[in-house]
């Protein structure tokens, strides 16, 4: 038994940050958020794809690497750090999606970054809205789908309906969906379109838990990221003659965010490692690290804007990118009502 | 990364789990509610049951051979702990001594002493209680005034001791005295006392739940024998703080056997009682996530030690984290239930399967009582955060 990572992923790691950290900090990308109209830069997502993260744990066959999950949320928690824009999970979910539903070709362009494919699953604007399911009949997808990841810069779609998954491949129109979150770009999609079925509802199984381990590694990632600033501040920031972090009122909510993100480690890679392995416990872990994750991101990330005070309410200072990407983590990707009613069936109640 | 237990370590698992099945009464909730039963008789029933488990080598699992414990280490201590929760065995009598005073002996203790202690104390024939909170020393332990002066052979104690867990049934004490009036921390010795001692009087105090589990122990110029000091005079603080390091181990997993179990039952009284609504079903799921963050937390802690990791200051996140919960579990559980939850066991209306008016109470001790949980946040401040000594 081991909990620390291996040599290899420790490497991982490393080689991840110092990319990162250099390639793409928060006053660089931040820019590009601000004022790009894709939210994210090209040039960054080929290198991305050049250096094989997106194809990390998928098959050779699609020009992946072969490599776990647990690799895959090593990388994803370090993108977390930086609170990187972009539709790196969702082209990772779409790959592997595709992979399984045996569109190999298109799964490899994916991995080479050469097509954009993302999943479109959000059938109603609101949680609870009475939704009308996108369907598939003779051919056809038709209905609406909310909220699709960087509808805009798809090749082409995954759209979820009872029926199965189905592969719509561009043109398709795209009304924006502007959201707090600048790092990810969400578009509404009308669909009267031929369609290619690519599995049964049951194909979603494995990528729907690879979804919540990955959100959940980045949340881990950016939480972990805000307690750091955070400790900073309060080590510099002086008031009544001492740094702030002196104050035992402020010290033990910070003990506490660390609890959080030490607890949302060993839930994220417990998952990661059950998912390797394909532990009988599998759907229960992912859906309760999704579950537990989303709700500490945002407690973790609230405590840190209210630690900086006014500076933190500002547009100027990094921590309010994390707070909204947090929340978006938090909501999709299996938002908390549905994880907590999965683990609920998982555990057989 | 791998959570896998060892072929080793699976070995002893199931090794244990056949033990058990093979050699355990009822399960300690089903002892409880029988009608019949006393706190007397509770007592013994877990006097016997620690003999059983000490006879068959599964007791001081990671004490050395020497001291009559298994030599194993502290993974086969928490895979112990966590296959008892998830028996629902009762638990044992003794456990200030085998889990406190038993690794004092043995990192600090004398050869006689380990000789004379050790054996009855694994055996249950002679029950230990703990003496180190007093009335104006609780979280600030250090500022302890019972005193214990040198006079020839013995040491005279006067002073009191409180919140004594088992100091109702226990025949010995292990207490922190002040041996110098003026050194805070240096000034602190190690004593053992027989509660039989002229001098000594112990009397219960009635909890919360009703019952009389601790109690508070007064020395009138007790005397006690100068060879049962621990350690040296004046090494009483520093012994105190290494033993509290051992109530640790994975005991997350041991935890989340226990509330996986009574989440279980719970869930299970739900369908039951046609408790299903939508509000019920968040609350059984947020119980849910926690259970398993909790047994990822014990999981990752087995795993570094099995790793030879020596577990640090993180020790206090485990605790805070599982004390916490426990209110919010015991509370959630009566939101469900309804007034039906606060039945006490004896009543024919009760639930069977938890005692749920008990648990509900007992959760109110579990954040106060071995380091509350705002010593355990100074503790994560100070030596995991590195924030600066508040006021400086």
């Amino acid at each position: 038994m081991k909990f620390e990572l291996s040599a290899d992923q420790a490497l991982l790691r490393d080689a991840t940050r110092d990319f990162l950290t250099s390639e793409l900090p928060l006053e660089k990308t931040r820019t590009v958020m601000e004022h790009g109209a894709d939210g994210y830069e090209a040039s960054a997502w080929r290198s991305l794809a050049d250096m094989g993260y997106i194809g990390l744990a998928l098959p050779p066959d699609v020009g992946g690497q072969g490599l776990g999950t647990i690799e895959l949320a090593i990388v994803l928690e370090e993108m977390g750090r930086v609170c990187m824009p972009g539709p790196f999970l969702d082209a990772v979910l779409a790959a592997s999606l595709l992979t399984a539903g045996g569109e190999k070709a298109l799964a490899a362009d994916v991995v080479a970054a050469k097509s954009l494919v993302t999943i479109a699953h959000q059938d109603a604007p609101f949680a609870g809205t009475n939704a009308t399911a996108t369907t598939f009949t003779g051919g056809r997808v038709r209905g609406t789908k909310y909220f699709v990841p960087f509808a805009a810069k798809t090749d082409a779609l995954l759209v979820t309906t009872p029926q199965g998954v189905v592969l719509v491949r561009a043109p398709y129109d795209v009304v924006p969906l502007e959201t707090f979150d600048l790092g990810q770009r969400f578009g509404e999609v009308k669909l009267d379109h031929p369609g290619t079925l690519v599995g049964g509802p049951e194909i979603l199984e494995r990528v729907d838990l690879l979804a919540a381990v990955g959100a959940s590694a980045m949340m881990l990632g950016i939480m972990s990221r805000a307690l750091e600033l955070t400790l900073e501040y309060v080590q510099t920031r002086q008031a009544f003659k001492r740094p702030i972090g002196a104050f035992q009122a402020l010290q033990h909510r910070m003990a506490d965010m660390l609890l959080k993100a030490e607890s949302t480690r060993s839930a994220v890679y417990r998952a990661a490692w059950c998912l390797d392995t394909s532990d009988p416990q599998t759907a229960l872990v992912c859906a309760t690290a999704k579950a537990y994750a989303g709700d500490a991101a945002r407690l973790v990330c609230g405590e840190a804007i209210q630690m900086h005070g006014g500076i933190g309410f500002t547009w100027e200072l990094d921590l309010h990118f994390y707070f909204k990407r947090a929340k978006t983590l938090e909501q999709f990707y299996g938002a908390t009502e549905v994880q907590l009613e999965k683990a609920l069936v998982a555990a057989g109640y | 990364m791998d959570l896998q237990l060892s072929e080793t370590h699976l070995k002893f698992r199931d090794q244990l789990r056949a033990w058990l099945e093979a050699n355990m009464g009822r399960p300690w909730r089903e002892e409880l509610r029988d009608p019949n039963a006393t706190e007397d008789s509770l007592i013994e029933l877990r006097r016997a049951w620690q003999r059983k488990l000490y006879e068959a080598g599964y007791l001081g699992i990671d004490w050395p051979v020497e001291g009559g414990g298994r030599g194993a280490t502290e993974v086969e201590k928490s895979i112990f702990e966590a296959e008892l929760a998830r028996a629902d065995a009762p638990p044992i009598l003794n456990t200030l001594g085998i889990g406190l005073l038993g690794p004092a002996l043995i990192h600090h203790g004398s050869e006689a002493q380990r000789r004379r202690f050790l054996p009855p104390m694994l055996s249950g024939d002679e029950i230990w209680c703990q003496g180190f909170s007093e009335p104006g020393a609780g979280s600030d332990l250090a500022s302890l005034r019972t005193s214990a002066v040198i006079d020839g052979d013995d040491f005279v104690l006067n002073g009191q001791k409180i919140w004594t867990t088992f100091g109702p049934w226990a025949d010995w004490i292990f207490v922190l005295a002040r041996t110098d009036q003026k050194d805070r921390y240096g000034g602190i010795s190690f004593i053992l006392a027989k509660l039989d001692t002229p001098g000594i009087t112990v009397r219960p105090l009635r909890q919360i739940t009703g019952e009389s589990e601790f109690g508070e122990v007064f020395f009138e110029d007790a005397r006690v024998p100068r060879e049962n000091l621990v350690g040296r005079i004046g090494e009483g603080w520093r012994i105190a703080m290494t033993v509290l390091a051992f109530e640790r181990g994975a005991l997350s997993l041991a935890a989340a056997e226990r509330y996986g179990r009574d989440l279980r039952l719970l869930a299970g009284t739900c369908k039951e009682i046609g408790r299903e609504s939508a509000a019920v079903r968040e609350k059984l799921g947020r119980l849910l996530v926690e259970t398993e963050v909790l047994r990822a937390n014990g999981l990752r802690m087995l795993a570094n030690l099995a790793d030879g990791k020596v577990p640090g200051p993180e020790s206090s996140i485990e605790k805070v984290f599982w004390s916490e919960f426990d209110k919010r579990f015991r509370e959630s559980a009566l939101d469900i239930l309804g007034p039906g939850g606060q039945l006490v066991r004896q009543s024919a209306e009760a639930r069977h399967d938890v005692d749920w008016a008990r648990e509900f109470l007992w959760s109110r001790a579990g954040t106060i009582y071995s380091g509350s949980s705002e010593v355990q946040r100074n503790i994560i401040s100070k030596r995991v955060l590195n924030l600066p000594q508040e006021g400086r």
